[in-house]
Formats: C-alpha cells, structure tokens, sequence
C-alpha cells in the first residue's frame, strides 16, 4: 500500500513540471497541520473550497512546535499535504529534514521581497501567503489604571515608566519574536543590541512560552504592553478589546508561510490550494476583519480600507534593515539560547539590577552625581556584557552543541550551565555597583 | 492461685461505687419504624442485666441509647440519680464493648487500652500503670504490643473489655460480646465476665438473644420483643411465672395449647374436644401453658392428683438425664421430659397414654 | 508497591503461589502496558542516555542535569511546590470530605460534585478565567485596590503555583478520602467516643488514622501530579520547574537537545519514588476497617452550632476553588472582560457560535473518556488485586509502571505512539495511530494512575477474611474477586472512574499531538482551536463551560450511585 502510494506521488510529482500539473483537476481532500486559530483558517478554508469546488480542506490543528513534530514522526508514512505556520524557522527545519517538497506557485504578481525580507524560501520549499509587522500593543484601561505614556518606539518600552509592565513571547518559542530578536541585534550590532534587549527585559513583567500568551495577557489586563505581531491587536481590536497597537520606527515585518509536505497524498490539490492563497480572491480573504494579515500582492490593497497599514508603501516598513537571513539561520539556536539563559531563567536577578538602577535614574534627574553616573555607566555594562562574541556565536563549533549533532564536542547542557553562571556573576555584580551608585545619588 | 490474687487486686484497683441505672419512658423512632416503646427500666447498682430477645426487638437500639448513640424521641436516661439523655456519647462514662470489638487496627493492644485514658487528660505513667493493671484483669500483659489483627477471637474479646474498662466507666455495656467466638470459647469467656464483673462491682447491661448466656450469668433479665420490654426479673422468676405467652416460649421450653375458653372462665376446651378445669377464672384469650418436666407421663387409665388429658405418644428423643416424649393432645403437640432411669421401661411410640399435670404448674398466659 | 499485611502478618502461610490465571493476568497487564506505555516512551527518551555525536550509552547527561544550577534550582522548586500544594489541598479537602461522609449533611452528594469540579479545568480558558479572577488585575485584585488600597499576589511565583495547583489538584484528596472515610466501620468511631473521644481529637487519632490508605493514595497524587504539571507553572510564567523545563526542552523545534528527555526520566523517577514512599508509610499497619463487609456508616447529626460552623466552612471552601469556575462561566457570557471586575456586557453570542460544532466533540468526549475510563478501572483493580493479594514475584512492576505514566509529559507519549504505531498500517494503509483509539489508549494511559490509586486504597481497606468467606463457601478465586471484592470495592472504583474519565475529559497534550482530523477530536482540542484568537475567547469559554457541565453531570450521576448503594449497604441502624 505504501508502495502504491510512493508510485501516485512520485508520478503527481512528475507531473507537476509547469504547465503539465493541473492538467489532472485536483480533487479529493487535502490536509493540512497549522498553527493558525479558526478564525482564520474557517474563512480561508471556505474561500478555498468554493474556488476549487470538489476539493475539502481537512485542518488539523497543532501549535508549531507540535505540527513539526507531528510531520516528522509520520513521515513514514506520510497523511499529511501542506504545512501552514508564520513562523519561517518551523519551514527551515521541515526543509532541513527534508519533509517539504520544492514547488514553484504560478502566481506572478508577487514581490520577491517584503520590507527587506525574502517573501518565499529561495529554493522554493515554501512561500510566504501573508505579512505581519511586529509592534507594540497595550490595554487602554491598564495604561490609565497605571498612568503609562503611550509607547512609540523599542526603546521606550526600557524607560522606568514601564517597569513590569511589558509581556513578550521568548523567542526559542515564538519563530517571530526571534525575529524580532534578530532585526535588533543585526540593526544595533551583536553588542549593543543585546545591551538594548536586556534593558527592555529589565522592564519585563513576563516571558511568555506561548506568542498568543501575550496579547492574551495584554487583552484581559493581566499585562500593560505586550510585544506583539500585528494581526494579534488587530483582530483583538475587532473583537472590541480596548487595546491599542503602533509600529515602531523599526520594524519586522515576517512573511506567514505555506509549504508542501514530502510525499503528500493529495499534492493536485495541494498546489491548489497554494495557487489559491497567492491569487487574488486567497488575498482579498486575508482583509477580514478577524484575520487581519497583509497580503503580499500590492494590488489587493486597493481593496482594503484607507487605514490598512500596507507595508509596500508605507515608509515604516520600507526603513527596516537590511535582514540577512543566512547570518539569521546560522546563530539561531545560539541567540535563542543566550535569550533564555540570560534572560528568561535570570529574569528576577536582571530585573532586581534594573529596578534599582531605574531609582539611580530618578535621583541623579534630581540632583546630578558624576560618580553615580559612573557607577551606573559601570552597572549597565556589566549588564549588558555577553559571554560570547558574534563570531563565536556562528562558529560551527558553538552550533554544534545545539544541534545535537553527530561530531563530538561541547554539549548543550554544558554550555548552557556556563552560560547561566556568567550571568548570575555579572548580575551580581552590577547589582553590588548600582547599590553603591544609589547611595552615592542620595 | 496466684494469677487470682493478682487479678483481685487488679479489681480492687479499677473498682468504683457501683451505681444504678433509671429507664424512664423511652420511645424512640426511626421514621414510621416505632422500635422502642414506652420502655422503663430499673437496674440496681452493680447488677449484671440483661437486655434479652430476637434480634429487631430492639435491644440493641436501647443500648445504644444508654450509650448515647441513639436519641430518645420522649423519656431519659439517668445514671445514679442523673439525666445522661442530653449529653453526647463521649461524656456518657458508660463503657461500652462493641459486638465487632472494633478494636482500632492502626494501633497496638497496649495503644487500644489506652486510649481512653489518654482521652481523658491522665499522666502518661498513670496511663501506663493502669494498662498494665487492665491487661492484667484480662490476662493479656504479654501481648500488650501486638496489633489486634494477630489475636485470636477470644483475645480481641478481652481486649475490647480490658479498652472499656479501664477507663473506670460508671456502667459496663456489652453488645452480644459472645456472639463471634466459639461454642466452647462462650461458656469460658462468660464465666470470665461474671468474675470479672463480681470483682469490680459494676453494674453492667448486656445485650444478648441466647437465653442460656442471659440465665447463666445475669442477675436479673429484661425480655424483649417488638420494641416492648414483656417482663423483667431473676431467671427463675421468669421460668417459673411467665407474663405472657412470648416469654415463656422464649426462655425454656413450653407446651402452649389452643383451645376455646367456656362461659363460665373455669373450663377449656381444646382442639379435639377434650375439656380442662381450671381451679380459678381463666382470663380471656388465655392458652393453656406448661414445662415440659412439670408433666408427667401416666397409663392412659392412671388415676391421681391433676388435670389429666389422654395423649398418643408420636416420638420419643433421648437427653441424657431425661427422656423427651413428643405426644399429641387432641391435635396440639406436646413434649413431656421424664427424668431417665436406667431399667426402667420406656412408653412404647404409638400408645396411649395420660398426661398429668399438676393444678399449679398450669399457666393461663396470653400474648 | 509492597503487600499489605492484612493478608500476610495474620495469614503468613497464605497464598504462597499464584494460580495459573493470576499468572496469566499479570503478562497480560504487562504486556498491554509494555506495549502502549513503556515502549512508546522508550522510543523518545532513550536519548538521554546517548552521548552526543556517538549515540553510544552514557550517563554523562544525568551528570550534567546535577551539576547545572538551573536544573538542581527547578528540582528544589518543584518538590517545594508539591509539598506545599499537599499540605494546602489537604486544608481544602479534609472538611469537605469529613463532613460530608460521617455526618448528616444535607446537599452532600452536591458537595462531593462541587468539590470535585477544580479538577476538571479545561485548559486555556481555565488559566484565563482564573487569571481575570485572581490575576494582579484580577477582579479580586482589581477591588481590593480600589477600596482598600492594595493587592494579594495569589498568582505570582512559586507561591502562585502552590494556590493554582492546590485549587486544582485537592479533588484527588477528597474523592479518595471521602471513599476510604465512607468504609470505616462506625463502631470504629463509636468506640472512641465512648471512651471518651470527640470532635477533632477523635478525627485525628482514629478517623483519619483509619482513613489513612485514602488520604495517602490522594495526597501522593497530588504531590506527584504536581511535581509533573507544566501547564500551571507555564501560565503562570514560572519556568524554573521541572516539568516546564522538559516541556521548553522537548518541544522547541530545532534543538536537538538531551537533557528535556534527561528531565522527564527525573520526573519518572522521582514520581515512583514517591509513590513507593507512601507505601511505605502504610507498611506494617492493618488498615482492613471493612470487617462486616457492609461499613455501617455512622452519619452523625449535627447541632444547629455545627452545622452553621459545617456549612460555613464547606461554602467558604467552595466559594474558593470554585472561583476559577465562576470566572469561566462569566467569561463564556461576557461581550468584553478586561482590566474590570465584572465584564462590559453579556451575551449568548458564543454558546451560539459553538452550539453547532460542539456536537461532534461532545460525542467524541463522552466516548473516548468512557472507553478510557473504564479501560483504567478494569487495570486499576486487576493491578490493585495483583499487589496486594497474590505473592506473585515483580507484581510491584505492575503498579510502579502505571504510576511512572504519571510523570511522563503528555507530548511526549504523543511523540511516543506517532514514532511507535504510525509506522503500523491496517491492510488498506491507514497508519494504526491514525485511527481513534490511539487516542483512547493515549487517554487511558495518562489516566490508569488515578484509577489504580483509588482502587488500591479501595481493596486496601477490604480485610481478607471476607474473601476467605467466600472461597470457603466454594467460589473460585475470580468468581470471588467478581462476586465479594468487586462489589465491596464499588465506592473506590466509581471514584477511580469518575477521576479518569472527567480528567481524561479535559486532556490536551497528548491528544493535540493524536487528532487526526476534526471529526474525531475531543471537546478540548475544539477549545484548543478556539483559544487561539481574541475572538475565540468567549466560544472557547462556551465551551469549556459546556465540557466542565458535561463532565459534573456524570460525576453527579455516580456520586448518586455511590450515595444509593451505601445506604443499602449500611444505613439500617
């Protein structure tokens, strides 16, 4: 039987050469594991089968981190058509194990790139459908309840007004918050950027393991401002939460991905359903008011409504860095790492250093002290210090921990351990000179 | 001997002022269930009472009452001159040894006795002295570490008394304590009971459906039935005068024979047409009952002293000391106990014959 | 487990072989959990024991969990954690459970469900509801503030973690003490009183001696499930625990990391290790209350001053752990709910929303948590009988293998059976994982513990001389155990069921990672799907408050069967 199968797909796949794949009309059901809520994939899915009529779209539902694992364990035996995620690291790895088959979609009016991010793999495994931009969203009611500013920008949210008031996703759990981790370090450089990112996590009230963990928090007003992908404030906003979202000046703007499975039972129709999503009419779809994506044909904007952000034209989105996806890739694993060693398992003691240097803060504002001033300068760099370079951190010899790989060398436990102890020290320290540049202030 | 000395002296360590317990117009329900009913008791100090009947008849719901475990619907309780009724069970005083023992299993012999000692707030080496004591009085010291698990039935039985006594209570109930032990185990452990009991002089009830256990031991008896207590008094008082017609069936043996009473009260007519005389008025709805042993067995042409009624002889059971001849006056069936003599003849089965009866031993009893 | 020495202290010569079917059970409760627990888990944690980049044996994993500060960190959290949630939910439990089985209480019945309901929190929206009730802008709080100017931190940290989970996890206390409360014999607490004995002191030194079987099959539990729970902890953002570190570890994509499967055989461990102790605190102690075979359940009246001081406590208790429940049911009607005490508005809207798709879920919930449930009370008192009542060599493996499945992350069962049974096709080609009762013998599984401690405590509390009464009367070991053992072991099988199939209800982990398609998922999957936009909120609310009925229905149901058969049993005085 399974031999039966392998003959169908590889035959499909022989057919699938341009021109010549939909000469056989897709039918039947095809499956496919995303991570995406109902309110999205209802709609999409309804679209779909009305375009293509005799095709059902079967959605399995799984978060990412288990739909990957999902299609890697049965790949044996494989059920499954399409993977259908945001996150472009979950393709990677699909990619990477060889569990996605090259497709080349049909549709032309698609930009190569978005912001500066490539909109579909370069080797064709997997196409991004829709764009988000990363930004800053917080609860009406909460701000006012606590008197917070409106924040503008990444680095207001580090300013002493927000002190536990700011939620994020950590980003070995969230492929978009690792992005979002990634634009700050290649735009700031590995150093400073890290010195941004951890006097933001000094502010943080919590590092949620879940990205819908945050607007979650934000709309029920367990948390005042979260970090957060477009779509989640939007489509909350249309549910009528009182919460607010802005862009920052920089922002990162993350294609959501669909790619085919390796070996699916349905490819025909797998493909439709691919050549749907970049059509126009899969488009228009992504508008409604509970999905809330931004689609990646420029043309379908004119449809969308005058405030519709379009990341094609508007000047924020045009501004982001030059993102270098390799340089991405390599140091993934590692920068994550870093995040959840030094920051996640550590937040109370970077956050303890923070507090008291936001206090160092207040009382030179009222009465200038050079030498707290030092203290303070002293404090914020052993903070911010690192325990490996950027050059360290894509070394293959670092990544070889994570990967579990097959050459011997450091383990990732080990690595991690030492990781942890760094900063412990140096939180330490900076904690004894923020102390003493305090009581130098008062 | 020695062990004797020992145990008086145990007694006479655990011994208090006996004290006497009042009964007073109880009743008591369980929804449409009347199970006491205008039940009034009087136990002397430091007698050994027995609660007797079948069991439903309420003995035990009494009991415990007495013990605090059942409300009374009217009446009370009162112990030496004190109303119990409304205090709770565990500031009763009454020692209570269960049917099932219910001896904890968590804890050891020498914990269980214990215990209620340590309830009540006493020093631990009098606690420790007066176990030793109550162990002693059953004769369990050795093995006060065990848990109740590894004792044989009479053991535990002992221990439940040892657990209830030792606590000095002002009364002693015993809820069928016999019932789980073996024949053989039941005759020595009561006789233990009642020395036990003499040696404290405490007044003790106790509940029980064998009438052999109840007249062996006890002073006096209250027989039960239907929630209703039928008659209180020594075991021979009740023997020899039933009040009625359940308690004589109840406590021995009796031949209870139907019939019709005439107009004039002093003539009944039994089933078969044969006809007694009374020497006084018979009461209305009476029968006409007697012992076994109070009969005796004559030719069916026997002149003498009595009532007289000719019988056939149906069976004949051999008991030992007597000889119980099953015969049948007109239709009612009769057993007449004649003492056994060795070479004397025996009533051939199937023979006519007399039964005698002496005019006191006829009771005139209804239910 | 050890035997109890009910049977062997007093009956030392007894039962010193098996019988050919005793056997016969045994292989076949081994291999059935060889076949669907150990193998599957092997399949995924056996990395913790290679060595990177030779796949060779090693134990230098284990040296590494010990040596890193995070982990030793997580280890002394969760035991912390799990220790203080015991003693908390025994606070909870003890007066409802004590209450409601010796005394005349009237609503009992209703309590035991009420009390029962904390465990049946469907994930997600349970942790939101709870969060707008308790939460640092949680209604409470959010009052608090306003009129008296400060704020409880119910949920922050580890001392959040204790409250969460002792709301949610005192239930296995009360189900199972409540069973082993309702078999003592109540001359047992007749004879204490007349010695002299009362109110607390009598509960503490012969009631909940008595008890003691079921109050410990309760409290290992919720220590053990506490030590495992990574969903609590990873609501409450805590993350230096040990589940949640496995959890992080195991399912982060792309990291192909040793120490989450090196965490989950610590978990493993240390589960059994706890169960094992609280063996051992029963070792050397008769527990066999059950003499007369009936229990003749004392139900004390109250005085008007106690029952006040009952039913105050009870609803107090009540009001506490059914808050989350409350805020649930709120939630599911609320238009919007945030940063406020009570939400904007209400609405049937979301019942309508859910109304109908949830026919299909209720179906399958109802179906799979039955067959699961019932799966785990035929193992639970087979495994239970087996332990304590036959001499049968490595009989303890039976019940050591079972409660390991405690301890084993639901995702990673999940992984386990695709890796194990996936490859398997039936002869049309459908993979066998692919077909529903995997998820039914997923469900089984992570649920066959609360059975089997409930039954265990159950049979516990049996003595043997009502079987020996039976054998002696001529009835075969199996038609004993089918005819006495079952029959008196009634009161903890229901309760073992009622466990399995609510929790078994509300399962996600390994059923998110199972579903094949929407047509055989469960109730909490269709939550799950919800859960995931703003506007799912008050649907996933609908139907978590359709889930939590469903389920409180059926315990109700056996609670009435518990309470009826009782009063046959024993109620005649």
């Amino acid at each position: 039987m399974l031999n039966r199968r392998f003959v169908i797909a590889a035959t499909l796949g022989a057919m699938s050469l341009p021109g010549i794949a939909l000469a056989q009309a897709p039918a039947g059901k095809v499956t496919v594991v995303t991570s995406f809520s109902k309110d999205v994939t209802d709609p999409i899915k309804k679209a779909f089968e009305k375009a293509v009529p005799g095709v059902t779209l079967e959605v399995q539902n799984r978060n990412t981190n288990a739909g990957v694992k999902y299609v890697e364990e049965t790949k044996a035996n494989n059920q499954v058509d399409l993977f259908w995620a945001s996150a472009p690291d979950a393709f990677e790895v699909l990619k990477g194990k060889k569990l996605l088959t090259a497709y080349k979609p049909k549709a032309t009016d698609i930009p190569e790139k978005i912001g500066s991010y490539p909109i579909n793999d370069p080797d064709g495994f997997y196409f991004g459908f829709a764009a988000s931009g990363y930004g800053i969203m917080w609860n009406e009611r909460y701000a006012k309840a606590n008197k917070l500013p409106e924040p503008k920008d990444w680095q207001d949210l580090a300013k002493p007004a927000f002190y536990d008031h700011v939620a994020i996703a950590a980003p070995s759990r969230s492929g978009t918050t690792h992005l979002t981790i990634e634009t700050i370090l290649q735009g700031e450089g590995w150093d400073k950027g890290w010195r941004t990112i951890k006097e933001m996590a000094g502010n943080f009230r919590s590092i949620n393991e879940r990205s819908f963990g945050v607007p979650e928090q934000v709309n029920s007003g367990q948390v005042g401002v979260g970090i957060v992908i477009d779509f989640f404030a939007f489509s909350a906003q249309a549910s009528g939460f009182p919460v607010k979202f802005v862009y920052p000046t920089v922002t990162t703007v993350v294609p959501a991905n669909v790619g085919i499975i390796a070996n699916p039972p349905n490819k025909a129709a797998a493909e439709a359903f691919i050549e749907f999503l970049l059509s126009p009419a899969g488009q228009e779809v992504l508008l409604e008011p509970g999905i809330r994506r931004l689609p990646v044909n420029p043309a379908v904007y004119a449809k969308a409504g005058a405030d519709y952000p379009n990341p094609f034209t508007d000047p924020r989105f045009q501004k982001m860095i030059g993102f270098d996806v390799d340089k991405s890739e390599q140091r993934t694993a590692v920068v994550d790492t870093l995040f959840d060693q030094l920051i996640s398992f550590q937040l109370d003691g970077l956050k303890g250093v923070n507090k008291v240097l936001h206090e160092v803060d207040a009382a030179l504002a009222k009465k200038p002290n050079e030498q707290a001033k030092a203290l303070a300068e002293e404090a914020r760099v052993l903070l911010a210090a690192m325990p490996v370079t950027e050059a360290q951190a894509a070394s293959a010899e670092l990544r070889g921990a994570f990967t579990g790989g097959k050459e011997k060398g450091a383990r990732q436990a080990e690595v991690e351990n030492q990781w942890a102890g760094f900063a412990r020290d140096h939180y330490a320290k900076a904690k004894a000179k923020a102390e003493d540049a305090l009581k130098a202030a008062k | 001997m020695n062990a004797s000395i020992k145990q008086d002296t145990a007694a006479a360590a655990i011994a208090t002022p006996a004290l006497s317990v009042e009964i007073e117009g109880v009743n008591l329900s369980y929804g449409d269930n009347h199970v006491l009913k205008d039940v009034g008791l009087s136990i002397r100090p430091g007698e050994f009472f027995a609660f007797l009947g079948p069991s439903g008849c309420g003995k035990t719901t009494l009991l415990r009452l007495i013990a605090g475990f059942n409300q009374a619907d009217t009446g009370r309780v009162t112990i030496g001159g004190r109303d119990i009724s409304a205090l709770p069970p565990w500031k009763r005083d009454v020692g209570m040894v269960f049917q099932s023992y219910a001896l904890w299993p968590h804890m050891s012999v020498r914990r269980n006795v214990a215990f209620g000692l340590e309830e009540r707030g006493v020093k631990r080496a009098e606690v420790d002295r007066r176990v030793d004591v109550a162990l002693g009085l059953v004769g369990l010291s050795h093995l006060a570490d065990r848990r109740p698990s590894q004792l044989s039935g009479g053991q535990q039985q002992r221990v439940a008394v040892a657990r209830t006594v030792v606590v000095e209570p002002k009364v002693l109930l015993l809820d069928e304590p016999l019932s789980n032990l073996d024949a053989k185990m039941r005759v020595q452990v009561r006789r233990e009971l009642r020395e036990l009991q003499q040696r404290l002089g405490l007044t003790t009830i106790f509940v029980t459906h064998d009438q052999e256990e109840a007249n062996t031991i006890c002073d006096r008896i209250a027989v039960m039935n239907d929630g209703i207590v039928q008659q209180v008094g020594t075991p021979m008082e009740l023997y020899e005068n039933p009040a009625n017609l359940f308690v004589a069936n109840f406590l021995g043996t009796a031949n209870i024979l139907d019939g019709r009473i005439a107009s004039d009260s002093r003539h009944f007519e039994l089933d078969g047409g044969i006809v007694v005389e009374s020497g006084s008025d018979i009461p209305p709805g009476s029968k006409l009952v007697f012992r076994p042993q109070h009969a005796i067995l004559a030719p069916a042409d026997a002149k003498g002293e009595g009532v007289a009624m000719p019988c056939i002889v149906t069976g004949r059971e051999f008991l030992g000391a007597s000889v119980r001849y099953l015969v049948t006056i007109g239709t009612n069936p009769v057993a007449i106990d004649v003492p056994f003599q060795s070479g004397r003849d025996l009533v051939e089965i199937g023979a006519p014959a007399s039964v005698r009866i002496p005019e006191r031993s006829l009771l005139w009893l209804s239910n | 487990m050890t035997a109890i020495p009910t049977a062997t202290t007093s009956h030392p010569s007894r039962r010193i072989s098996a019988t050919p079917g005793q056997i016969a059970l045994a292989l076949a409760i081994a291999a059935f959990l060889v076949m669907f627990l150990v193998l599957p888990v092997a399949t995924v944690i056996y990395v913790a024991f290679t060595e990177k980049g030779t796949s060779s044996f090693t134990l230098v994993n284990f040296y590494d969990f010990f040596r890193t500060e995070l982990f030793m960190r997580s280890l002394w959290n969760s035991t912390y954690v799990a220790a203080m949630s015991v003693v908390w939910a025994s606070v909870f439990a003890l007066p409802l459970a004590y209450l409601t089985t010796r005394f005349a209480f009237r609503g009992a019945a209703i309590v035991q469900t009420l009390g029962f309901l904390p465990l049946i929190m469907p994930p997600f929206v349970g942790a939101v509801a709870m969060q707008l009730f308790f939460g640092r802008n949680g209604s409470i709080n959010l009052l608090l503030d306003e009129y008296l100017g400060f704020k409880i931190d119910f949920m922050e940290g580890l001392n959040g973690v204790i409250f969460v989970q002792s709301v949610h996890y005192f239930p296995f206390i009360l189900i199972n003490l409540s069973a082993a409360l309702r078999n003592i014999d109540r001359a047992m607490e007749e004879a204490a009183q007349n010695l002299g004995s009362s109110g607390f002191r009598l509960f503490r030194r012969i009631v909940f001696p008595l008890a003691m079987p079921g109050y410990l099959a309760g409290a290992s539990l919720v220590f053990v499930k506490v030590f495992d729970d990574l969903a609590t902890p990873l609501l409450l953002n805590v993350k230096d625990m040990l589940a949640p570190q496995a959890y992080l570890r195991v399912t982060s994509i792309g990291i192909a990391d040793p120490m989450g499967y090196v965490i989950s055989v610590v978990l493993i461990v240390a589960s059994v290790l706890a169960m094992w102790l609280s063996a051992q605190a029963l070792k050397g102690r008769d527990y066999a209350t059950t003499q007369r075979g009936g229990g003749g359940l004392a139900r004390r009246k109250m005085s008007p001053g106690e029952a006040a001081l009952g039913y105050g406590v009870v609803f107090l208790i009540l009001a506490l752990v059914l808050a989350p429940h409350l805020g649930l049911l709120l939630l599911s009607f609320a238009t919007i709910w945030s940063f406020s005490p009570l939400p904007d508005g209400f609405t049937l809207a979301h019942y309508g929303r859910v109304f109908g798709e949830s026919s299909i879920y209720i179906k399958n919930t109802l179906l799979y948590a039955t067959i699961a449930g019932g799966i785990d009370v035929v193992l639970g008192v087979a495994i239970a009988y087996l332990v304590l009542r036959t001499k049968l060599i490595g009989r303890e493996w039976l019940d050591w293998m079972a409660t390991a499945a405690l301890a084993i992350p639901g995702v990673v069962l999940g992984i386990g059976y695709l890796r194990a049974f996936y490859g398997v096709t039936l002869p049309d080609g459908t993979p066998l994982a692919s077909l529903w009762i995997t998820i039914v013998l997923a469900l089984a599984i992570r649920r066959l513990p609360y059975a089997l401690r409930a039954c265990y405590a159950a049979l516990q509390q049996i003595s043997v001389s009502l079987e020996e009464a039976a054998e002696n009367l001529g009835a075969t070991k199996s038609r004993t155990v089918r005819r006495v053992v079952v029959p008196l072991m009634a009161g903890g099988i229901l309760a073992g069921f009622v466990t399995s199939f609510s929790t078994a209800a509300v399962e996600l982990s390994a059923t998110l990672m199972l579903v094949q398609s929407n047509s055989d998922a469960p109730l909490a999957y269709g939550l799950y799907v919800f859960m995931q936009s703003a506007a799912g909120r008050g649907p996933g609310a609908a139907l978590g408050v359709i889930a939590v009925l469903l389920v409180a229905a059926c315990t109700f149901l056996s609670h009435l069967v518990i309470e009826r058969s009782q009063k046959a049993k024993g109620m005649d005085h």
